[in-house]
């Protein structure tokens, strides 16, 4: 018939016939009741389409020469468009289709079996009659319904359910949808689909899942609930703001028990106790950004901020952290392994990261390193060496090289002292051994201390060994620290029982009074060893006053020394042990006063690092602004403290008037360099 | 003067008057701008060697009269006898521009050279003209820029020789003195903060920033800015202020 030039009769025959055709399936279809609609709508698409392929195949002539030259609509495609028009759209299917569909699925939600087959079928044809047709007659309206019934399902478990519970049903629905656009949606709703649950389930609730009582975010960060955290945050990562939500709510559970921490007054007695609970936390919370949260690197960060905020709320941190490192080196490290030494070493460097104020640690730790190393009461060499070696990768040599000075001097010490007996051999009688430390100036936090009076017996061993030091190395100076040294003295009691007792040098110079006196005065010990009252207070109350280890008796009996006080051999003294060692009442922890002094001779190291810091900016600068000097200097000391801007406008100040700098005549604000 | 016609006896008088020069200075003046007393004064006033003519024997004198009987320095004696010959308190603060028009190194100590050079370059060769030349002195003050460099030569005149500082009660009362000519209502608060908070030597830097930050500076501080590079004893003072309610804090 094309050939005859009949094209145009045959094409719109196709038509008309097509048409009449569908309109007849159409009332079947409109027929069929209830459930079996869309099976009837089903069987007959599956008609169509074989009626369809076979149409072409006869008309494929037409469809190749006619259709293509008089511009028509292939056949294959106008019969899905006749299908399209005359069934899906007509007026009684499009409607109860869509409301048959939506009806199923929420079937589905509700938890009955529907057949998936057949869902699977009918959209396919949705699709097939092109994507448009697809999203406007049934996505768009699945997607509002879908909201509707997630916003209503969210509303009713948001009121009964707990933070874990609802997480639980909000990531069961989530792959609910995953799993239906798999089975019978098309793969793009996927995206669509979950985030209107998202939306719903999610977003729309984050604030008060997150702030639920008993059960939100801090709950779970409190009891540890790795699931639930894990499922928090692959919920919330789905939307916007939803992690920086969980983010925040961290940094400020983690700020405010942190806070409490440091500035607790009970956890402040017990240094160690405190690092030890900062510790505590710090691992509590790297597991739970481990386990649940992915270990996602912003949440890392929260987390260090976090604790450089609050551990630098305790201006004590410094010391605190020194004193814990202390108590591990001298006794906490036995028995363990040389790895988990490492650990915890490690651990504590990671608080020494946060601290501000690394000088003021730097000050403690030499402290505290300067009393382990001259008591001898270090545990291990090999720890205290990596903790310097790790301070020094952190900080650089110049923060540690005073304290490898300090073990310098210590080994020098020990040859010094071999050399020495090996030149008295002949004279060492039974006259007392000494050992000396030789410390350099500077490197050693020493205090200028005035010398005690030491007994005669001493003093000639120390004279012999001052003649054989000089004669070594000339052109130095020794002086006694006798505030720092140990001895170890004999001694005999009433029923002749003999002790070996282990004191301070200064308890030393008080007992050897009493080999020849039963009875001294307060006033005649100060007198005869010129010790520093507050020193010799301490140390004759731990002879007197401690219960078992009361070499002397004092009079009256009471808890303090006052200046009227008496004293007497302890005749009666017994104890189990051979060797008793009598402690001195050391204030571990810093008294108020000394952490005054402390404090203010950190203040006085700063100043001239600020300075430098100034002038090194200002000679490459020449000319620079106020606030931009106070930005660089405090950029190149954090790594040892952080600069407060009042000290370095003072020290601005001070170099003005030392003439280094001025102010610019037309603006003040600006300062410039001069020579 | 008899030798000129009335009407230039006239101008050499009127030109007299109004610079207070000697005759001779005017006929000069008034004959090098050819009798048109305008252009006497633009010569007169462009031309400052000639306002130094002065009589150096006249000036001599002048310093024996005042000079220390054992040193070849006017000291506080002299300065007195001056103060009480110009007919003006020792304290008042005339004789500070006088000391700044003499470049005086010291309070109450004027040298042979300071004192000579000083009273040439004002012009005056007695104590009466002197006198005549105080009250426009005094008006000097009012000028912005002359107040603010006298304000800062009194740092250096009023410290003690060989300190890098002032002591804090001259500084104390230098601003009394100075400040009450400029009527800087916070100048007793300053002074009350520093002898309660501060109670040290004041440093030149913070002497010359005063002026700037009572010039800049509303009564209010609503334009005071912590940021902006005041000496931190400035920024102490504001805080202070607030600290006390004696001004409300601004938002």
């Amino acid at each position: 018939m094309v050939l005859h030039k009949y094209g145009e009769k045959l094409y719109s025959g196709l038509v008309t016939t097509m048409t009449w055709h569908l309109k007849e399936i159409a009332k079947s279809i409109e027929a069929a009741q209830g459930g079996l609609f869309l099976e009837e709508l089903n069987r007959k698409w599956g008609d169509h389409n074989k009626a369809l392929q076979m149409i072409r195949d006869i008309l494929m002539y037409m469809d190749r020469t006619f259709v293509p030259s008089n511009r028509k609509t292939p056949v294959h495609e106008l019969g899905l468009n006749l299908w399209r028009d005359n069934i899906i759209h007509s007026h009684k299917i499009q409607t109860r289709l869509l409301d048959t569909l939506l009806d199923l699925i929420h079937r589905e939600r509700t938890g009955e079996v529907i057949n998936r087959g057949l869902m699977r079928n009918i959209t396919k044809m949705l699709m097939d009659l092109g994507s448009s047709v697809y999203q406007e007659d049934f996505e768009r309206p699945f997607l509002e319904v879908s909201a509707s019934f997630y916003s209503g399902e969210s509303q009713q478990f948001i009121e009964c359910c707990d933070c874990g519970d609802y997480l639980k049903k909000a990531e069961r629905r989530l792959n609910e949808e995953m799993e239906r656009v798999s089975h019978y949606l098309d793969a793009k709703s996927e995206a669509k689909i979950t985030s209107v649950v998202e939306k719903e389930m999610i977003a729309n609730h984050m604030q008060r899942l997150v702030h639920m009582e008993n059960s939100g975010l801090v709950n779970m960060l409190v009891d540890d609930k790795y699931e639930d955290l894990s499922r928090m945050y692959n919920l919330f990562r789905r939307v916007p703001e939803g992690l920086s939500t969980i983010r925040d709510v961290m940094t400020s559970h983690l700020r405010e028990t942190g806070k409490q921490l440091v500035s607790d007054p009970e956890r402040l007695r017990d240094p160690v106790d405190f690092v030890q609970r900062l510790l505590d936390m710090k691992d509590k919370h790297d597991k739970i950004i481990s386990i649940a949260f992915n270990n996602d690197k912003t949440f890392q960060n929260a987390l260090n901020s976090s604790f450089e905020y609050f551990i630098n709320l305790n201006n004590r941190s410094p010391e605190f952290i020194s004193l814990y490192v202390d108590d591990k080196l001298r006794k906490g490290l036995k028995g363990v392994t040389e790895e988990d030494v490492e650990v915890v070493l490690d651990k504590v460097m990671m608080l020494f990261r946060y601290l501000q104020e690394k000088d003021v640690f730097e000050k403690y730790y030499k402290q505290h390193l300067a009393k382990r190393l001259l008591s001898g009461k270090t545990v291990s060499d090999d720890a205290e060496r990596s903790m310097i070696v790790k301070l020094k990768t952190e900080c650089g040599y110049q923060f540690t090289s005073k304290l490898e000075g300090m073990f310098t001097d210590m080994r020098t010490s020990q040859d010094t002292m071999q050399g020495f007996y090996a030149s008295q051999y002949s004279e060492t009688g039974d006259g007392p051994t000494l050992a000396v430390q030789v410390l350099t100036t500077g490197s050693w936090p020493t205090q200028p201390s005035a010398p005690c009076n030491l007994p005669a017996e001493i003093l000639g061993v120390c004279e012999k060994f001052r003649a054989y030091y000089l004669g070594t190395h000339t052109g130095r100076r020794l002086t006694w620290q006798t505030n720092m040294g140990t001895a170890d003295i004999k001694a005999t009691f009433g029923k002749g029982q003999k002790h070996e007792l282990n004191v301070s040098t200064y308890q030393m110079c008080v007992l050897m009074l009493f080999n020849s006196a039963d009875r001294l005065s307060y006033k005649e010990i100060e007198q005869a060893t010129e010790i520093p009252a507050a020193d010799l207070k301490r140390c004759l109350q731990s002879l007197a006053c401690v219960k078992g280890k009361n070499v002397l008796r004092k009079e009256p009996m009471s808890k303090d020394i006052a200046e009227d006080d008496a004293f007497y051999f302890n005749d009666k003294f017994t104890s189990k042990f051979i060797k008793v060692k009598i402690g001195t009442v050391v204030a571990q922890k810093e008294s108020e006063p000394e952490k005054h002094e402390t404090r203010q001779r950190v203040e006085e190291d700063r100043k001239p690092q600020i300075e430098a810091a100034i002038v090194r900016i200002m000679k490459s600068r020449r000319v620079l602004d106020h606030n931009s000097i106070v930005t660089e200097v405090t950029t190149q000391l954090q790594s040892r403290f952080l600069p407060n801007p009042v000290v370095i406008k003072k020290r601005i100040e001070s170099l003005i008037e030392r003439e280094f700098l001025e102010r610019d005549k037309a603006d003040r604000k600006l300062y410039r360099y001069l020579a | 003067m008899h030798k000129l016609g009335r009407g230039h006896r006239d101008k050499v008088q009127q030109f007299m008057a109004i610079t207070g020069t000697s005759e001779k200075v005017a006929l000069q003046a008034l004959k090098a701008s050819d009798w048109h007393l305008e252009g006497a004064f633009d010569f007169f006033y462009s031309q400052p060697q000639i306002r130094a003519v002065t009589d150096s024997r006249h000036l001599e004198e002048l310093y024996n009269r005042y000079k220390d009987p054992y040193v070849d320095m006017i000291m506080v004696d002299g300065v007195s006898l001056l103060c009480n010959d110009l007919q003006v308190e020792p304290q008042d603060i005339v004789m500070l521009v006088v000391s700044w028009h003499m470049k005086a190194a010291t309070m109450c100590e004027f040298s042979r050279q300071e004192f000579i050079s000083g009273l040439q370059s004002l012009g005056v060769d007695s104590i009466e003209k002197f006198r005549e030349k105080i009250p426009s002195l005094r008006a000097e003050l009012k000028d912005e820029n002359k107040f603010r460099e006298i304000y800062n030569f009194a740092f250096g005149w009023a410290k003690d020789q060989g300190q890098k500082s002032l002591a804090l009660d001259t500084a104390i009362g230098m601003w009394q003195l100075l400040f009450a000519e400029k009527h800087w209502p916070l100048v007793d608060y300053w002074c009350q903060f520093l002898q309660v908070r501060h109670n040290k030597a004041i440093s030149r830097d913070t002497w010359s920033q005063l002026l700037e930050f009572a010039k800049t500076i509303d009564p209010q501080l609503s334009n005071y800015d912590a940021e902006g590079a005041w000496p931190y004893l400035i920024d102490e003072f504001v805080e202070y202020l607030f600290e006390n309610g004696i001004v409300q804090r601004g938002n």
